[in-house]
């Protein structure tokens, strides 16, 4: 019998499938609107427009919950990489990653109730929910009220800087979600860790 | 060949020979008349040039807005005059010189009547028809506009002219006002105030199909066009007649076939995509303009707009799009190498 400890609260879970939901509805829906063409049948250009802006702020207020609920249960200090030995963590993390888990090795850091994230995924996700995600959050935000953009900058609508900033982050969470959901089949089995992010409980490897 | 079969002949080429040189004279004056016409036409539609001209007609006018403007009205040079009537035409003179007319003297279109006060009484019906000068212009646009939704009812027809909805005393083309914005504002005031405005659209309406003897009411344009997301920016950075005219070939002037809702263009992808119809209307006028700078692809829209699909960046998005397909490849090479790690190990524990 594996060792099972209950890692994440019910919080943590319904705001992480509300979150996967969402990105997973605005990028269809943004891709549709920024590679709108006749081509591409995709979602409907002004339907799409529509559940954007909606699964937007919708995003917004799931944030807001985030960080509040964050600072209220204290589990910001998981996104917190501790010292020392941040770095060596991470190249021992990221040698495994690209070396030892073809060999079959034990995974190089054991999670905890205190410690749930190893020193890379504290760092990106801390970058992706502390940066990359505010960005994206108010140049969306900015998008729904042109007015808050500047008129006109170097000699172009004001917005494009905006709209290229949103664009990018969108790429990066894309990128990210890709990632993320690979590395998720790199728990115990191909499916503990998925299983972990309905049930709370974590199978130790 | 008989003396008289070459007398025959020379009847005949002499009768030619006149005839030619009647289709000779005809051929000229007709050439004269349509360049005389022609150049007419784009007088009317070019700014007159002639500083001494314009300084003489803008003294001339002098005249006609000290009581037809917002001054006037409130500083009347005359006790004997009737406001109400005054009070429905004053213009103000920058706007007026500022717009596709306003080097123009008054009287050129409102007649000799206006020379003196009290106006003669046949004034009004004496102000010359915009085909006039825009002759050519108004043969071109009749039948579209004859097919306009404005001119599906008599009743409607008979109250539109090209006034109703083109100001000469403010409206600048677009050519000259350049600005898509300003054009944008420009354009859908003409619009608005009818569709904006119950008491002026119970002027032109018709009575109402389904009860006779009541004017059709105005329906409210927010709700008619709430299925348009961002509706009010659209109205504030593109004319109603982008979707309320039906697409012309490159080049062409925009249609004056007004489309009602049932017609007009529905499909966002029309402006929404690279190949934006923008680029036939509203930006007709700035598209020699294009070069695609900075790599964007319709430039010239962002100059004004950041306009969602129109407006892309081809190289960033080849960029982009070259690493989502990195990762998403990245992620499955390193899947296949694991499962063919895990079944070699699986094999030799076996």
């Amino acid at each position: 019998m594996s060792e099972r400890i209950y890692l994440l609260p019910l919080w943590i879970r319904i705001w992480h499938w509300a979150n996967a939901l969402l990105i997973i509805t605005l990028t269809v829906t943004g891709v549709s609107l920024h590679f709108a063409d006749p081509q591409l049948p995709l979602v409907e250009f002004s339907l799409a427009a529509r559940i954007h802006d909606i699964a937007g702020i919708v995003l917004v207020a799931l944030y807001v919950f985030f960080v509040i609920a964050n600072i209220v249960t204290g589990n910001w200090w998981q996104y917190v990489p501790k010292p020392p030995g941040v770095m060596e963590r991470c190249v021992k993390q990221a040698r495994w990653y690209a070396y030892g888990i073809f060999r079959g090795e034990p995974h190089p850091y054991r999670v905890s109730e205190e410690a749930n994230f190893n020193a890379m995924q504290a760092i990106a996700y801390w970058v992706m929910m502390y940066v990359v995600m505010p960005v994206m959050l108010i140049t969306g935000l900015i998008f729904l009220i042109p007015e808050l953009a500047p008129d006109r900058l170097f000699g172009f609508d004001g917005l494009l800087p905006v709209a290229i900033l949103h664009y990018l982050t969108g790429a990066v969470i894309i990128m990210f979600m890709i990632a993320h959901i690979y590395l998720g089949t790199t728990g115990k089995t191909a499916t503990s860790m998925f299983k972990t992010m309905f049930t709370g409980w974590y199978e130790q490897h | 060949m008989s003396k008289a079969r070459f007398k025959e002949i020379d009847q005949l080429s002499g009768e030619s020979s006149v005839l030619m040189s009647w289709q000779k004279t005809i051929t000229v004056v007709a050439t004269f008349v349509a360049c005389v016409w022609s150049f007419q036409t784009h007088a009317a539609d070019a700014v007159a040039a002639d500083p001494e001209v314009v300084e003489k007609n803008r003294k001339a006018n002098e005249a006609c807005f000290a009581c037809h403007s917002e001054f006037g009205f409130k500083n009347p040079p005359r006790t004997d005059m009737d406001m109400k009537k005054l009070a429905e035409t004053l213009y103000d003179p920058k706007v007026f010189a500022g717009s596709n007319h306003g080097t123009m003297d008054c009287r050129q279109c409102h007649g000799q009547g206006y020379n003196d006060y009290p106006h003669s009484v046949t004034g009004k019906s004496e102000t010359s028809p915009c085909a006039e000068c825009h002759a050519t212009k108004v043969a071109r646009l009749e039948p579209q506009y004859d097919a306009s939704v404005h001119a599906r009812l008599e009743s409607v027809k008979a109250k539109f002219t090209c006034a109703t909805c083109h100001d000469p005393h403010i409206d600048l083309g677009a050519t000259l006002l350049k600005d898509p914005h300003k054009i944008a504002i420009q354009d859908n005031k003409a619009c608005l105030d009818c569709h904006n405005s119950d008491e002026v659209f119970a002027k032109y309406a018709a009575d109402d199909e389904k009860t006779p003897g009541i004017k059709k009411k105005r329906p409210d344009v927010d709700t008619i066009h709430d299925w348009l997301p961002n509706t009010r920016l659209h109205w504030k950075t593109v004319r109603c007649v982008e979707c309320h005219t039906p697409e012309v070939k490159a080049n062409r002037p925009i249609s004056h076939e007004i489309l009602d809702k049932e017609k007009a263009e529905k499909n966002c992808l029309s402006c929404h995509s690279a190949n934006s119809s923008l680029r036939t209307r509203l930006y007709r006028h700035l598209v020699k303009d294009e070069q695609e700078r900075f790599g964007f692809t319709n430039s010239i829209i962002l100059s004004s707009s950041y306009v969602i699909g129109a407006t892309r960046h081809p190289l960033l998005d080849k960029i982009v799009i070259g690493l989502v397909l990195l990762t998403l490849g990245g992620v499955l090479i390193h899947g296949a190498i694991r499962v063919i790690f895990a079944i070699r190990r699986k094999g030799k524990t076996q």
